[in-house]
């Protein structure tokens, strides 16, 4: 009973932050075609909910990396995935207030290796499936966007340069319905799936699911929901991010950015590599304007992404781990993560009120 | 460093990298080509050339098309695992 309350709390809190995700990367999977006036800001964000919704169901590779190749899943209970998810939460609202730009995808394993490490020890890491399918990923990824798009557009700027610009700057925008719906795609089916291994690892930490399981029909339309409904909620004061903030972009450069970064994402996600799609997303952006011209870029920006990339999994640990330490202070019941929870819940809404009263930060965040 | 080799899975991490290359820069490629195609078409009509506005109408709506293909091909693939 005591277990099933707090797989109960478990479930509630990764679905939170699969919202939470969604709600972040709206700006990161729509700004380009908005920016460059390729997509109606509702109809964009509509679609990419929509698209968000059903890249969920097109795979579950990263589901199972998350749920059986990070942490030994035998030696895991709810409470240490929860103490990992608060960790998550806490660094993301964190990062959030300051308006750094971090990883949820980081933070979610950072905070999960964190609390493992706390409750059992070093030896419950997987370092072959945390370095190889979670790290290595993770700096190759944006850099393959990078290089991706910034070959692409060049080409791209040969073969239509001598062409009337009306009929490109047309084309490309028709291209990026394309480019932007893979994108959503593409976001969808890496981010949702964490929060799938997430909740599935909680399940065989329960005893609900045997080891090695994959997700079920129900945590897989639910995380779908979640990341959908946070994507399609997110939109509207977080806008003015990717598209813009990095560089001011044409519209072959928003149709590349997108297509370089849904290939790297989808490419990954084939394999079961749990990446920070805002990361290969702003590589994208950063490696369109990059070949077209390097100031053009605003690297401060890119070196705030690398600044949040490097503190991210750490922090998120760290957190996890003490976490994980509070929790345990009130023995192996519910009353830890419930007090938790509840002190959580009370930070986010303080947070939230004094955020709101000095206004929001605009900055890239989360993935 | 054969510790980091054992580690991290190459094969697959080289295959990502190929495949996310050769994706995410060959449909721009074509799909800057089918653009080519429109745009080459639209001034071979008001040239009045039928016979060449018709050829860059076929590059435009062959590149078009292999850029829905690519796309399709690749739902296809992630579904498939």
């Amino acid at each position: 009973m005591t277990s099933d309350v707090i797989l109960v709390i478990v479930i509630g809190a990764a679905l939170a932050f699969d919202f939470t995700n969604g709600f972040h990367d709206t700006a990161n999977v729509v700004a380009t075609s908005i920016s460059t006036g390729a997509a109606r800001p509702q109809v964009a964000i509509a679609a990419a909910s929509l698209l968000n919704f059903a890249g969920a169901f097109i795979s579950i590779s990263v589901a199972a990396t998350v749920a059986n190749d990070v942490v030994d899943a035998a030696a895991i209970t709810p409470t240490i995935v929860f103490a990992g998810l608060i960790g998550a939460i806490a660094w993301n609202l964190v990062t959030w207030y300051f308006g750094l730009p971090s990883s949820s995808s980081h933070a979610l394993i950072g905070g999960v290796v964190g609390s493992a490490v706390a409750a059992d020890g070093f030896h419950v890491v997987l370092a072959e499936g945390l370095v190889g399918k979670v790290l290595i990923p993770a700096i190759i990824a944006p850099l393959l966007a990078f290089v991706a798009a910034g070959i692409s557009i060049g080409i791209a700027y040969r073969v239509i340069g001598k062409q009337r610009p009306g009929i490109v700057s047309r084309g490309f925008k028709y291209g990026q319905v394309l480019s932007g719906g893979m994108l959503a795609l593409a976001h969808g089916t890496n981010d949702a799936q964490k929060t799938m291994g997430i909740i599935t690892l909680a399940l065989i930490a329960n005893g609900s699911l045997g080891a090695g399981a994959d997700p079920p029909f129900w945590v897989i339309a639910s995380s779908a929901a979640a990341i959908a409904a946070g994507t399609y909620s997110g939109g509207w004061r977080i806008i003015k991010t990717t598209g813009t903030r990095i560089i001011k972009m044409d519209a072959a450069q928003g149709f590349t950015s997108q297509g370089a970064g849904a290939a790297v994402i989808l490419a990954s996600t084939h394999f079961g590599f749990p990446l920070s799609t805002t990361h290969v997303i702003n590589g994208g952006v950063m490696g369109a304007g990059a070949a077209k011209r390097l100031s053009a870029v605003r690297w401060g920006v890119a070196g705030n992404i690398v600044v949040a990339w490097v503190l991210t999994l750490p922090a998120a640990a760290i957190i996890g781990a003490g976490t994980y330490g509070v929790t345990s202070i009130f023995g192996s019941g519910a009353v830890g993560p419930v007090l938790v929870t509840v002190a959580a819940l009370a930070a986010i809404l303080a947070a939230f009120i004094r955020r709101a009263q000095r206004g929001a930060p605009v900055t890239v965040q989360s993935g | 460093m054969p510790v980091l080799a054992e580690i991290v899975e190459t094969k697959e991490l080289l295959q990502t990298v190929v495949f996310a290359f050769v994706a995410g820069v060959g449909v721009t490629v074509i799909f800057s080509v089918g653009i080519w195609g429109v745009a080459r078409f639209v001034d071979l009509s008001q040239e009045e050339r039928p016979a060449a506005a018709g050829a860059a109408a076929a590059v435009a709506g062959l590149a078009l098309l292999a850029v829905l293909a690519a796309m399709v091909i690749g739902i296809v693939v992630m579904t498939g695992k």
